[in-house]
């Protein structure tokens, strides 16, 4: 099907793209990768009367190593991160993440920043920022600020952005020496959105695990962090014994949501199914 | 799809029924409610902007109440046009109790959604429509001046 | 409304100017303004593939692009790369192995297996199943596609070339 027709403008800077979304209102809205966007307008599920291309901004851009953090832009497509040196070293969980995502043709053109911006509950970037530590950096109207992963993602498709505001870009704290990760997503097919998937790192020691993060995705309105699990296995051995209190914490701790791929209950199982793959991975 | 909930809303039975009743306490209730009119005690026309993920859907549609039995229960029976977006019809049982509190509103909804909203965004329907009718009771109650405790509580909030 | 604007890009290695209506997608641009018919229109969703060109040497879903996001960039379909001898070897290792029935995948097929072999030369076939499966075929079932992608990693691995299925004038 064709979109309904709209209106295109490319603004060349930050705040020339600001004022125009200022200005349209709830009538644009904004292009980058637009690999979801346009599907979108394709099955006329949106209408919008502007698209506002964002592509040209420059503080969007770019994958930079700030000292001990990562700063990735918004607009850095799926496949920069996939084949980044800078990733690869200091953030290797989204360089394992991203061959999940969708097919090559997609990742060629989607965007970090659209995946965070959405907020899909199935979607791998808001899970692997969760489980990171990421800081968002956002602009609007009234200047920058800083919001962190946790408090970003706050209920389904629902992100701490106003509609006036542009994600800029995240900084992620660079992995430590002895950082060990996990990416597993559970599809039908290669590329189907996920039916459960787990980000995890943690910190290695022989067999102990410190610092662990583990983000479940595809079980919640947003990503979820297993807190009690973690609890469970820091600092502990790894042994038989302790994955199945940590399966045991992370299926009680969080509620799981049906979709059309499978029922609440099939989901609360795999979590454990998940964890325990992941712990196992983590300390070999 | 079927949607079934409770709402405890800090405010007396008699104030919840009203605001139920009263055409601008939903319209400022109903997330992305842009028109809303009585056509009679039991019709109500409204137009809502359904804004979910990329989804933005336009949505005219009828809500005609029967079994109306003042300051306890109604059913209703809805049904709406996204244009291209698709469509939806259902129907729904809303009953008001007593409780510590304030009052205890507990609703039952089987609706279809069809066409394209139906195929695409069918995959988080679900969780979709109860966040819309979350949102709807959070706005709701802060017209009634109180506050909307959802009875099945996310364990997920940490 | 149809407020249209100008762009100009490269088009199969030609300069191309044109005004468009920033709705139409780059390849319904291609197909109806420069009747390059090789990409195919699917499912416009952005899920089966057919849609396949490259823009500024990547592989894209021409359905999940603008005509107008193309103003100012290169563009190859398979028309060009078949001229200028991109898609030689995979084309011939395609009639080979009867990778081909109706015809309606292979260009986005064709488009997708050159840029895996571009980017990944040392794809094992697993890891060339995993990179097609956003191409869908409803003919072949597959396997001659993966075998006849392949029989071209093999080949280029050891410097050969796939030997013409038909002799060329």
């Amino acid at each position: 099907m064709k979109a309904a027709a709209f209106d295109y403008v490319k603004p060349k800077a930050l705040p020339e793209a600001l004022s125009l979304l200022a200005e349209a209102g709830e009538d644009a809205r904004l292009i980058a990768g637009g690999q979801t966007l346009l599907a979108t307008l394709n099955m006329r599920l949106s209408e919008p009367s502007v698209l506002i291309d964002i592509t040209d901004i420059a503080e969007l851009k770019g994958i930079t190593l700030l000292g001990d953090h990562l700063r990735i832009g918004a607009l850095v497509t799926h496949t920069e991160i996939e084949d980044s040196q800078l990733i690869a070293q200091h953030a290797p969980l989204l360089k394992a993440a991203a061959p999940h995502i969708a097919h090559r043709a997609i990742r060629n053109l989607g965007t970090w920043g659209g995946s965070l911006a959405y907020g899909d509950p199935a979607a791998e970037w808001p899970a692997c920022s969760l489980t990171l530590g990421a800081i968002m950096i956002i602009h609007g109207p009234s200047g920058e600020r800083r919001i962190s992963a946790q408090d970003f993602f706050i209920d389904l498709y629902t992100t701490s952005l106003e509609p006036d505001e542009i994600l800029v870009a995240t900084e992620i704290p660079i992995a430590s020496s002895n950082q060990v990760f996990y990416f597993h997503e559970l599809a039908r097919r290669h590329g189907d959105y996920a039916v459960a998937g787990l980000a995890a790192v943690a910190k290695k020691q022989g067999d102990v695990l410190t610092d662990c993060a583990f983000t479940f995705f595809s079980i919640g309105a947003t990503p979820v962090m297993a807190i009690q699990a973690q609890k469970i296995v820091n600092g502990q051995a790894v042994n038989p014994d302790l994955i199945t209190k940590a399966v045991s914490a992370a299926r009680s701790e969080i509620e799981a949501i049906a979709d059309i791929t499978n029922s609440a209950e099939a989901k609360q199982h795999l979590i454990g199914v998940l964890l325990e793959r992941g712990l196992k991975h983590l300390v070999s | 799809m079927e949607l079934n909930g409770e709402q405890l809303i800090a405010a007396s039975i008699p104030d919840v029924w009203k605001g139920l009743n009263d055409v601008d306490v939903l319209a400022r209730s109903i997330p992305g409610c842009e028109e809303i009119s009585r056509i009679s005690p039991e019709e109500v026309h409204a137009k809502v902007m359904f804004k979910i993920g990329p989804v933005r859907a336009r949505f005219s549609g009828k809500l005609l109440l029967s079994d109306i039995i003042p300051d306890q229960s109604c059913s209703m029976a809805f049904e709406g046009s996204g244009g291209a977006a698709g469509f939806a019809k259902g129907k729904s049982r809303v009953e008001l109790k007593p409780a510590e509190g304030g009052t205890l509103v507990s609703y039952t909804t089987e609706a279809s959604i069809g066409g394209k909203l139906g195929q695409i965004g069918g995959r988080l329907i679900s969780a979709s429509a109860k966040k819309i009718a979350d949102d709807f009771f959070q706005k709701f109650a802060k017209e009634l001046g109180g506050e909307a405790i959802a009875l099945e509580s996310d364990k997920s909030d940490q | 409304m149809s407020i249209k604007k100008k762009i100009s890009l490269t088009v199969n290695g030609q300069a191309v100017t044109a005004e468009v209506e920033p709705r139409t997608h780059l390849v319904d641009f291609l197909r109806e303004e420069l009747h390059l018919k090789g990409p195919h229109l699917g499912c416009e969703q952005g899920a089966c593939g057919a849609f396949t060109v490259k823009v500024n040497g990547q592989i894209i879903r021409g359905c999940l692009y603008l005509a107008i996001q193309a103003n100012g960039s290169q563009v190859d379909t398979v028309e060009g790369l078949t001229k200028n001898g991109t898609l030689t070897d995979l084309q011939e290792s395609f009639m080979r192995h009867n990778a081909m029935q109706c015809g309606f995948c292979s260009s986005g097929m064709l488009l997708a297996a050159a840029e895996l072999i571009e980017q990944r030369p040392k794809a094992t076939r697993e890891e060339v199943r995993e990179w097609i499966s956003g191409n869908y075929c409803r003919c072949t079932g597959y396997h001659s596609i993966v075998d006849a992608i392949v029989d071209v990693l093999v080949a280029r691995a050891s410097g050969q070339k796939i030997k013409p299925v038909i002799a060329h004038a």
